[in-house]
This record gives C-alpha cells, structure tokens and sequence, in this order.
C-alpha cells in the first residue's frame, strides 16, 4: 500500500511495513501543516487509525512548520491510538516542529525518536 | 474564553456591565487599552489563508533585522498562531505589519474579532483541551505581547528584543 495526498503545502504518504515481523503504520508529513489544512490531515491520520494499527509511526522530517491546530489533530490521534491499544510515535521533528512540541509538553505525551528503525523497535 | 467576533455576536448583549464584571466574567468590551501608531516604514501584508507566505515574510524580516534563528523561528509560530485566530474567528482578511529598530522587531497583526478575555493566552492549556494552545504559546515564545481588542477590531503586537550590536 503506497499514496501520496496533495493538500496545499501539505503532503502525506503511507506505507504498510514490518519491522521483526511486526506489522506497523508509516505516515511520512512533508510540508508545513497548520489551520488551513489540519482537518484534511486530522481526516488523512483517522483513516489509518481506523486500520487498527498496532503501531503509527509519524515521520516529520520533512515537515517544516506544525501550528497549535496540527498538534491537537495528532494528540487526537495519539488519544484514539491509545484506546484501541495501539501506539502513536513521531520521528525525527525539525526546529520548529520540536519547540512546539516541547513548549506544550506533548513530547512527554507522545514518544519521539531521532530515526523510523528507532520507533518501529520501540 | 471568546477571540471570536462571531460567537461575541450569538451571545445576548449584557444588561449591565458592572453586573458582568462582578459576576467576573470577561468584558464583552473587550481587553487593553490602544497602542501607539506602527513605525513609519512599517512592511505591512494581507492574508486571508497563505499563512506560508505571512511565515516566510516574518522569517526574513526576522533574520534581516539580526534576530538569531532559534528566536526568528520563535516568532514566526506566534505570528502564525495570531493569524490563524483570524482564520478561525475573524470574518476579516488580517493585517500584518512588522518593523524594527536597534532594539528590537515588532509584528503586529489586526483583524475584526473580538477578544474579550483579559487573560486570553495567559494559563497553560491542558493537553486534553481541544484548542487554547495558540495564544498560550505566543506569550511564551515571545519578550512582549501587547494587546487591544474592542468591537472594531484586535491588534495583537509581539516584541522580540534584538541582541545588542557589538562595537568595532
């Protein structure tokens, strides 16, 4: 399974992996994501978690700017993740993605890893 | 909280204000008292939804005014945040200006809602809350904020103070 979804600034592909045979969700945001495209990306992050995954995995490092409305889509995901059993992970955040994360101590919420193979062994 | 023209508007208009300010409930007059004028020479900007252009507009200002990176980034979320609000509540384009001296750069954005809550921005918002987190991070990131929102309007003004220029 492989997509590629064109929202403004934002893009957003998934990829089904494996990691020590264990299947995981790999959604790579490239981009800058803020209100003007949070509801299509919040929508884009739904559809996977409906998957039941056991395991999504956000790879930022493409993505340049995140705004408050971008962070509640993704502890929205991280809470639905969280209630169905699964896990919400983020990886590799730029500057500016990693200071909002830090300012609103969502990166002590949701684990961050400096690379995907980091995350997908957990 | 209310930085919304349009919900300011659904709610009934209050039958005393020194009732609603004893019952400690926020002004619908709104916060702040006015700001001095922009610096002559301002950079000023439209936006109705590019905020990528208003983000790369304040960053290379940011950086021409001598505002080192980790700051300059630093201004730029809370300029965004500020203008997201307008896409969320105004029914205005917003405006931007942003200008500087030795001292420091300023940005000031303008729209037409309403911010009735002195303390808008001022508490942390928890984690669960579903939104809240953009004004609070702006006075976080920022040296000053000023703000004054009445019915005509809200200017919001961020300061970010330059570091001193070396001699020589």
């Amino acid at each position: 399974m492989w997509y590629n979804k064109c929202v403004d600034l934002l893009t957003v592909s998934v990829t089904a992996r494996e990691s020590a045979g264990e299947p995981y969700t790999l959604v790579e945001v490239a981009g800058e994501a803020d209100v003007t495209n949070t509801d299509e990306l919040r929508r884009m992050l739904e559809e996977e978690v409906a998957q039941q995954p056991r395991m999504l995995i956000i790879d930022m490092s493409g993505l340049r700017f995140m705004d408050s409305s971008a962070l509640h889509a993704l502890l929205r995901v991280n809470r639905s993740l969280d209630r169905q059993g699964g896990v919400l992970a983020l990886v590799a955040p730029q500057t500016a993605v990693a200071k909002i994360l830090r300012l609103t101590t969502a990166d002590r919420l949701i684990p961050v890893f400096d690379s995907v193979a980091e995350a997908a062994a957990g | 909280m209310s930085w919304d023209a349009k919900a300011a508007q659904r709610e009934p208009a209050p039958q005393d204000a020194a009732q609603e300010a004893l019952a400690g409930r926020p002004s619908p007059q709104g916060v702040g008292g006015p700001l001095p004028p922009p610096a002559p020479g301002a950079m000023s900007y439209t936006y109705t939804t590019d905020l990528a252009a208003i983000r790369a507009a304040v960053y290379r200002q940011a950086r021409e005014a001598g505002l080192p990176e980790p700051r300059a980034i630093d201004l730029v979320l809370a300029v965004s945040e500020v203008a997201a609000n307008t896409i969320r509540h105004a029914n205005s384009a917003g405006s931007l200006k942003i200008w500087y001296d030795t001292e420091e750069i300023v940005c000031q954005i303008e729209d037409d809602g309403l911010i009735s809550d002195p303390l808008a921005g001022r508490r942390r918002p928890s984690l669960d809350a579903m939104g809240g987190h953009g004004l609070w991070i702006v006075h976080q990131v920022c040296d000053q904020v000023d703000m004054h929102s009445d019915e005509t309007g809200t200017t919001i003004r961020l300061h970010m103070k330059l570091p001193g220029r070396r001699t020589g």
